[in-house]
């Protein structure tokens, strides 16, 4: 049932069904083989979780009930004598993963959005005379001693004084690409650079160990990637959508949760998965700023290593597996809507 | 029809634009355009790419900001009344289509914003759907249609509301010549029916002469001439104008008028009435003049080509540097590098200014 003009071309793919069967037998030994390796680092940590200290020590062992017997002492370790400890940890990193995704996805895409539809073309001198203030305020108070409120009132009324007079003294205007890359600059130093600054910001606000803090941190460290990768996707919607659906009569909200919502879940949930997986796993920062009330998972895992029995590589094992649990259920259900191709047929051309 | 339908049709509403002008930064996209549409018109605006028709429509339509001027649409002035306030329908030249609703729920997407209730949707969504002839494609999504096919239901989404005025952008430039023909019919009977005002926008002139009551000619962003399309195409008002229209398009001849005869390379015509200048150009259609022997005519030039199209034959002259085509009956023949007559009535020649490309007229 070949096409009488099939077209033959070196590197036609083909596919899986219509190979022969040695060569369908050396692609699935391969990919078995690939799996294989894949997979092996779990199941190394899953039977490792039920492992005895001996077991472990006097291994490699690899097949329960063969090689050793399996022991469920360390998932009794964790979840009922450390109960506390471990529930405080995972629900810690529920909560702070889940509150700052949600809040760098919603900032971030509405500040996505705004940049993919309006023209911003802020003032650089303006700009520059805020930070002028700013950091002259900052030096007033730190090094001279001012009183804050006065400084900080006289800071404000110099700014709405003079802001427009010194705004046409010089126009150098900036575009969305620029506010765009400021943004995205943001992530450039490495987080080790920024951990001290941050942690004394915390410290003089009392916020230390806290979710807040926390939790804004890693927004705001997220904020970046969301608006650059939402501002792609949200480019690519066009305009004429929106214009059309108002036209129609459609209100702003109306056309958001009707056109643009719908069109724009696959970059959603892109974005949600890669920011909460980044919280998830996040063990830096957290370490400097959280000490007990705050911990997370990664804290946990980590501080098992530290302990005067040596590396406990069975209870870490068991909590490896269950902060990987939620990654793994948040992945397949968001999955179904990371597809391509929603917009095909929207425009022509 | 219904209380709910019938509160949906609007009455006919005139448009009036008044110096309209668009700036996009330093680009000047639209110049002094003032227009004046009577209620229940069949506008169109036509002209060459990138001339700003489109341009136009969106500012009417509230989509593109008005630099200066004013808009009114009935009694209102809706310069800077926002799209949603003006009770306009759009058919956007790229469709514009929602492409995660089924063409059904696009073309129903004005009525569901407008609450009506279901059942009277399902009908009224049937109808615009038929009225395109897109009855049996209402539950494929507008990545499974052909191009002519979102075209149409582009144009249904459009129709299937009863705005106040109705503007489409070039909405049947997608579509096979046999369903632009009938589409066209079918726009032109839904428009006489109903009475709504229209704005179309086309660079396609069969299409402006047959749906026009009056065509708008455009170019580079000023408004040429306004007119029926029989004042556009036999009473052009500049060169642009007379260059545009017709297919082929005017022949020109330059030259100069001098005591009432014009004179131009190999040619003299009774310029009868007209003032005496250096810098004239003469122009006059295909149609309007005919071959004939050498010498019986006003003109003698070298046939460059003969063409057949079917119903009529052309007959390509070289004089000078210019072609000049006259349209002959499909029975006429004549060999190429023979030197014929073209023979033009005083009657159908106009003269232009070369300098402005104004149409000169005669003083009586
Ligand atoms: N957003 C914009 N920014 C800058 N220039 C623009 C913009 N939109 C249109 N223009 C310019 O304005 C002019 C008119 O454009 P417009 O789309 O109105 O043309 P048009 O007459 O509709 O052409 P076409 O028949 O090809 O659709 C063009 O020269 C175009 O380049
Ligand atoms: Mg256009």
């Amino acid at each position: 049932m070949s096409a009488p003009t099939r077209r033959y071309s070196l590197f036609e793919p083909n596919k899986i069904g219509e190979l022969s069967p040695a060569a369908k037998f050396i692609l699935y030994s391969f990919l078995a083989a690939w799996s294989l390796f894949v997979l092996f680092p779990i199941y190394w940590l899953l039977i490792t979780s039920f492992k005895t200290p001996a077991a472990v020590n006097n291994g490699p062992f690899f097949l329960p009930w063969v090689d050793f017997q399996p022991s469920l002492h360390a998932w009794r370790d964790l979840f009922i004598l450390d109960f506390e400890d471990t529930f405080r940890a995972y629900s810690n990193s529920i909560i702070i993963a889940v509150s700052s995704t949600a809040l760098s996805v919603l900032v971030g895409s509405m500040a996505a959005y705004s940049l993919s539809r309006i023209e911003f073309a802020p003032n650089l001198i303006t700009i520059l005379y805020f930070v002028a203030l700013l950091i002259g305020s900052c030096v007033a108070i730190g090094v001279y001693g001012a009183d804050l409120w006065l400084t900080l009132a006289v800071a404000v009324a110099l700014f709405f004084l003079l802001a427009r007079a010194v705004g046409k003294l010089y126009t150098v205007r900036l575009k969305n690409g620029d506010i765009l890359f400021w943004i995205i600059s943001q992530r450039i130093l490495a987080p080790i650079v920024v951990v001290v600054p941050i942690y004394m910001m915390f410290q003089s606000v009392r916020l230390l160990d806290t979710h807040i803090a926390l939790i804004l941190t890693y927004a705001v460290v997220n904020m970046p990637i969301v608006v650059w990768l939402m501002y792609d996707f949200f480019s690519s919607i066009p305009r004429d959508l929106e214009e059309s659906a108002q036209i129609d009569g459609a209100t702003m909200i109306m056309t958001f949760r009707e056109i643009v919502l719908p069109l724009s879940r696959a970059g959603l949930s892109a974005t949600t998965l890669l920011v909460m997986i980044f919280a998830w796993n996040e063990y830096l920062l957290a370490l400097f700023i959280s000490t007990s009330n705050a911990q997370t998972l990664p804290i946990l895992v980590a501080a098992m290593n530290a302990g005067e029995r040596g590396i406990l590589w069975w209870t870490m094992s068991v909590a490896i597996i269950v902060m990987i649990i939620p990654v793994v259920v948040l992945a397949v259900v968001l999955q179904k809507y990371i597809t391509k191709g929603l917009l095909v047929g929207a425009v022509k051309g | 029809m219904n209380a709910h339908s019938s509160e949906l049709t609007a009455v006919a509403k005139g448009i009036t634009a008044d110096k309209l002008n668009k700036f996009y930064g330093g680009f000047h996209a639209l110049k002094d355009f003032s227009l004046e549409v009577v209620p229940g018109e069949f506008l169109v605006l036509l002209g060459p790419s990138g001339c700003g028709k489109s341009t136009a429509l969106r500012m009417i339509a509230g989509l593109e900001s008005i630099s200066s001027g004013t808009l009114t649409i009935g009694d209102r002035d809706v310069t800077d009344v926002l799209p949603k306030y003006r009770d306009i329908a759009m058919v956007f030249q790229s469709y514009a289509l929602y492409p995660h609703k089924t063409v059904g729920e696009n073309i129903g997407f004005p009525l569901k914003v407008a609450k009506m209730p279901k059942d009277e949707m399902e009908r009224t969504i049937l109808a615009a759907a038929n009225q395109v002839e897109l009855a049996d494609l209402l539950d494929r999504l507008p990545s499974q249609l052909s191009g002519g096919q979102r075209q149409r239901v582009a144009l249904a989404r459009a129709m299937v509301r009863r705005p106040s005025v109705f503007l489409m952008d070039e909405p049947l430039s997608n579509l096979d010549a046999k369903l632009r023909g009938n589409m066209r019919a079918e726009l032109k009977h839904m428009q006489s029916e109903l009475g709504i005002t229209t704005i179309y926008v086309t660079h396609d002139q069969i299409e402006a002469m047959t749906l026009a009551h009056r065509v708008a000619v455009m170019r580079d962003g000023e408004l040429q001439q306004l007119g029926t399309p029989k004042q556009v195409y036999s009473d052009p008002a500049n060169l642009f104008v007379a260059g545009f229209m017709g297919s082929p398009p005017m022949n020109f001849l330059d030259g100069e008028i001098k005591d009432e005869m014009f004179a131009g390379p190999g040619i003299t015509l009774a310029a009868k009435g007209y003032a005496d200048t250096a810098y004239a150009t003469l122009g006059f259609r295909p149609e309007d003049c005919t071959v004939v022997e050498k010498g019986a005519g006003q003109l003698d030039a070298p046939v460059y080509t003969f063409e057949m199209t079917g119903d009529q034959s052309l007959v390509t002259f070289r004089a000078g540097d210019k072609s000049l085509v006259v349209k002959m009956p499909n029975d006429f023949e004549v060999a190429a590098d023979e030197t014929a007559g073209i023979s033009l009535p005083t009657s159908s020649a106009c003269f232009f200014d070369q300098a402005t490309g104004l149409r000169i007229r005669p003083a009586s």
